[in-house]
């Protein structure tokens, strides 16, 4: 007797449970990829396919990108950063006046604002945030050490004093922390309040699903007329690269948030995919630890810095989209300076420095990197050949990211790949955390200590004259680059891929996205 | 009954021999959650106050004891991360991990259980090259690989599935997650093919069986009533121990699918050096991992009745 048992009925089995999982409910939708619409379209619900979760909703203690860029959405400060990312331009605030000594500054509020409570804004509410951000014990509070009081003399003015003059206050104002909150937290804790934070932005609160989704849906109250466009926007958990750009090729989500720089080409061919380049703050950096030999001599250092083929490494990592660096300053900030020569590549001069070095012969040092970052170990290999003709073994050392960032900050390190972003439209922030070794980041971990380019950064603070402020940037930048306490390595935008039915989505350099913006046309 | 209590009562050995390993170890690592969180801002002061605030300024014998006072009472501490209950992540994470590994299991039966049929029934036949062959494919190729690959096949080619995510209800789940636990039981069933086409081989040659076939039994209820249940034990067992593994290695899985489970959870913990999360996310691992061999033991009694454990 034959035992028949054929395919077929195997197949019919496992035919039957895909049919049984096709029918549930919901199906994959494809991309409309519809075409140019000119006038907004009010409706739907975007879906932002994010690199990582976000971790808090408390704007004054939060450094997570991710957690900012939702919550910028909720909360809105007094002045906003103008699209170029130099400036600010009113948001909440109107107009203000400043006194003749430069100490008080009085802001006109915004008429018809309201929280998505429905409860009007009003002075109470600013000098409660303000004052809130100035207290927090960690996080932005040091944003606002120059403000000595916050008065609410009546419902529409604001009246800040000043400790000293400080010439990044408007900037300071523009950051998400000093977002305008409801007074003593709508009567809430402040742990409550965070749960289900309540702002004048153009979205309210839904839910958050922790590692899969965070939803917010459209704010009826909203101050701008008509806006925003959409119903709703849900931020998803999607760390890996290949799956968000899936997700938006199979229509699943409609932007995928950095995309991997070696897709960038063929996302631009993608039909009904549209691949933006936002000019960015981000700047990349190779730091150098002055406490230990031979980096505290600038020789060395400038030897390194012209020894780095920037080019090389724009086209290695980010496939050609972006530029070298010449100053420490990205051209997104104000007072940027495109004269600043930095050290660019020239063999020749770098062998020229380490000629003039006290390890004219060479030496042998580490490089730490994040396991896993596959950016980073490229830099540190391309660097390693860079390096070898100085005679420098340059060893490249994986660790775990968060013990890469333990050993940074406790300065255990040789050399570290580092990077920054703008919080504020002013380069007060950046200089000081780079070039002040008080400062928390003591010099961005590299202990630099030049007096006299700390002395300029505090006097560029409290000058309000732009082109005094010019003159002290100008120097800054040029005799950091000429100290090499860094080498500047390159600048890159920020790469956003959307389905092409998406409109209105920009970025700031800062970051900022003003998702009232945004509309989704049919 | 009592076999039962017992094996469910060396669940206390087990998670008590678990917190202490995981504590230690992650205590041990170097990196400190505080300035993960505060990244440049990462000054003395703010260390210090974090510190305070979760606890960790205190010798790390302390720290161990007031997890475990807070463990007898349900309380798996605050996520240093989210600043949340840490006993609720793991809780809202679980289900979606639990989800993929049972689907999983379940399709990995379903195609393997026919397969050794077959290949059994034709032994050293083509029929059972092909089938002893081509399985191994799917144990080959990393999974992540496996899983894009299908992505492209099932949800972008062709509209079948969404390309990834968790979905909503239970139908939801059906649809979203049946890519992710097909990807995983195409890794699983080779395994469970060859153990179960190995058994049902040895069961074939048994005398009882001649008996049947000479009795004139269709061979479809020879397979089915006679075969399958004395040759399955061995594959159940195998399955068991696979499925144990997977509790915890579904990671990759997780991250291509964007499934908002508890093995993405893990890591992120582990990178973020959020303590009390990776202590809790173990803690997990090991009663489920004990859970399930339980289960697996238990299956055989439902299966071979004479099977006992209490004597």
């Amino acid at each position: 007797m034959t035992q028949r048992f054929t395919a077929a009925k195997t197949m019919l089995t496992v035919g039957a449970l895909l049919l049984l999982a096709a029918c549930g409910s919901g199906g994959s939708s494809s991309s409309t990829g519809g075409g140019a619409s000119s006038a907004p379209v009010h409706g739907g619900n975007l879906i932002f396919a994010a690199v990582q979760d976000a971790q808090s909703m408390n704007n004054t203690t939060v450094f997570d990108n991710n957690s900012i860029w939702i919550f910028e959405q909720i909360f809105q400060p007094l002045y906003t950063v103008t699209n170029n990312g130099k400036g600010v331009k009113p948001w909440l605030a109107t107009s203000y006046t400043m006194s003749k000594n430069k100490l008080t500054y009085t802001f006109q509020l915004r008429h018809g604002v309201k929280f998505s409570n429905g409860q009007p804004m009003t002075s109470a509410d600013v000098k409660f945030s303000i004052d809130q951000n100035r207290k927090a014990t960690q996080g932005w509070a040091y944003l606002d050490t120059a403000i000595k009081s916050v008065d609410d003399p009546s419902p529409d003015v604001v009246v800040i004093h000043l400790k000293y003059p400080w010439a990044p206050l408007l900037a300071d104002l523009s950051i998400f922390a000093n977002g305008i909150i409801p007074n003593n937290y709508a009567g809430q804790t402040e742990a409550q309040f965070y749960t289900h934070p309540i702002g004048t932005g153009p979205f309210k609160w839904d839910y958050w699903h922790k590692g899969q989704a965070l939803k917010l849906v459209r704010n009826p109250f909203y101050w701008q007329k008509g806006k925003p466009y959409l119903n709703s926007v849900t931020w998803t958990d999607v760390p890996n690269d290949n799956t968000r750009e899936l997700q938006l090729k199979g229509g699943q989500a409609q932007i995928d948030q950095t995309p991997a720089w070696s897709t960038v080409a063929s996302l631009k061919s993608t039909p009904a995919v549209n691949m933006f380049l936002f000019p960015s703050t981000q700047t990349n950096y190779l730091a150098f630890n002055e406490l230990r030999k031979p980096f505290q001599d600038v020789h060395v250092r400038r030897a390194i810095s012209y020894a780095i083929n920037r080019a090389a490494l724009v086209k290695a990592v980010l496939f050609g989209n972006g530029k070298p660096a010449n100053s420490l300053f990205p051209p997104q900030v104000p007072f940027y300076q495109a004269a600043t020569a930095g050290l660019q590549y020239n063999v020749a001069a770098a062998k020229k420095e380490m000629s003039e070095s006290s390890v004219p012969h060479g030496f042998t040092t580490d490089i730490l990197v994040p396991a896993g970052n596959s950016d980073y170990v490229t830099i540190a290999t391309i660097l390693q050949s860079e390096l070898k003709p100085l005679g420098i073994n340059l060893k490249i050392t994986e660790l775990d990211p968060n013990t890469v960032n333990e050993d940074e900050q406790t300065l255990k390190y040789d050399m570290v790949l580092t990077l920054w972003t703008m919080d504020i439209p002013d380069p007060d922030e950046l200089a000081t955390f780079a070039v002040d070794p008080s400062s928390g980041a003591k010099s961005f971990f590299t202990a630099y200590d030049n007096p006299q380019v700390v002395k300029e950064t505090h006097e560029a603070e409290t000058t309000t004259d732009p082109a005094v402020r010019q003159k002290y940037y100008n120097f800054i930048q040029a005799q950091s680059a000429a100290d090499a306490f860094m080498a500047y390595l390159y600048y890159s935008p920020y790469p956003y891929a959307t389905t092409s039915n998406v409109h209105g989505f920009f970025v700031t350099p800062l970051g900022n996205m003003h998702m009232e913006d945004v509309w989704l046309s049919k | 009954m009592t076999f039962v209590i017992r094996r469910l009562l060396m669940l206390v050995p087990v998670a008590i021999g678990v917190t202490i390993i995981v504590f230690f170890l992650i205590h041990l690592i170097p990196g400190d959650p505080a300035r993960t969180i505060l990244g440049i801002h990462a000054t003395p002061r703010a260390i210090a106050i974090l510190h305070r605030q979760w606890g960790l300024n205190r010798p790390l014998v302390s720290q161990y004891w007031l997890f475990m006072d807070r463990l007898v009472h349900g309380n798996l501490g605050q996520s240093l991360y989210y600043g949340v209950p840490a006993a609720g992540l793991i809780l809202g994470r679980l289900p979606a991990t639990l989800w993929l590994i049972c689907y999983a299991g379940l399709i990995a039966v379903l195609i393997s259980v026919p397969l050794a049929m077959i290949a059994a029934s034709r032994k050293d036949g083509i029929r059972d090259h092909v089938v002893r062959a081509v399985p191994l494919l799917g144990l080959g190729m990393p999974p992540f690989w496996l899983g894009i690959l299908l992505i492209y096949a099932l949800a972008i080619n062709v509209h079948l599935f969404p390309v990834s995510g968790y979905g909503t209800g239970f139908g939801g789940h059906l649809h979203y997650m049946f890519l992710p636990a097909l990807t995983v039981a195409i890794a699983l069933a080779p395994v469970v093919i060859r153990s179960l086409r190995a058994s049902m081989l040895n069961v074939l040659g048994a005398e009882y069986v001649t008996t049947a076939r000479s009795k004139g039994i269709p061979a479809h209820r020879l397979f089915l009533r006679h075969v399958l249940r004395n040759a399955v034990i061995p594959a159940v067992t195998v399955l068991g121990i696979n499925i144990g593994f997977l509790i915890g290695g579904t990671v990759v899985i997780e991250n291509v699918f964007a499934i908002p489970g508890i093995g993405q959870l893990m890591i992120n913990s582990i990178f973020e050096r959020d303590f009390p999360v990776v202590q809790g996310v173990t803690l997990v691992f090991g009663v489920l991992v004990v859970m399930v061999n339980l289960l697996a033991d238990l299956s055989y009694a439902a299966l071979d009745p004479r099977v006992r454990f209490d004597r």
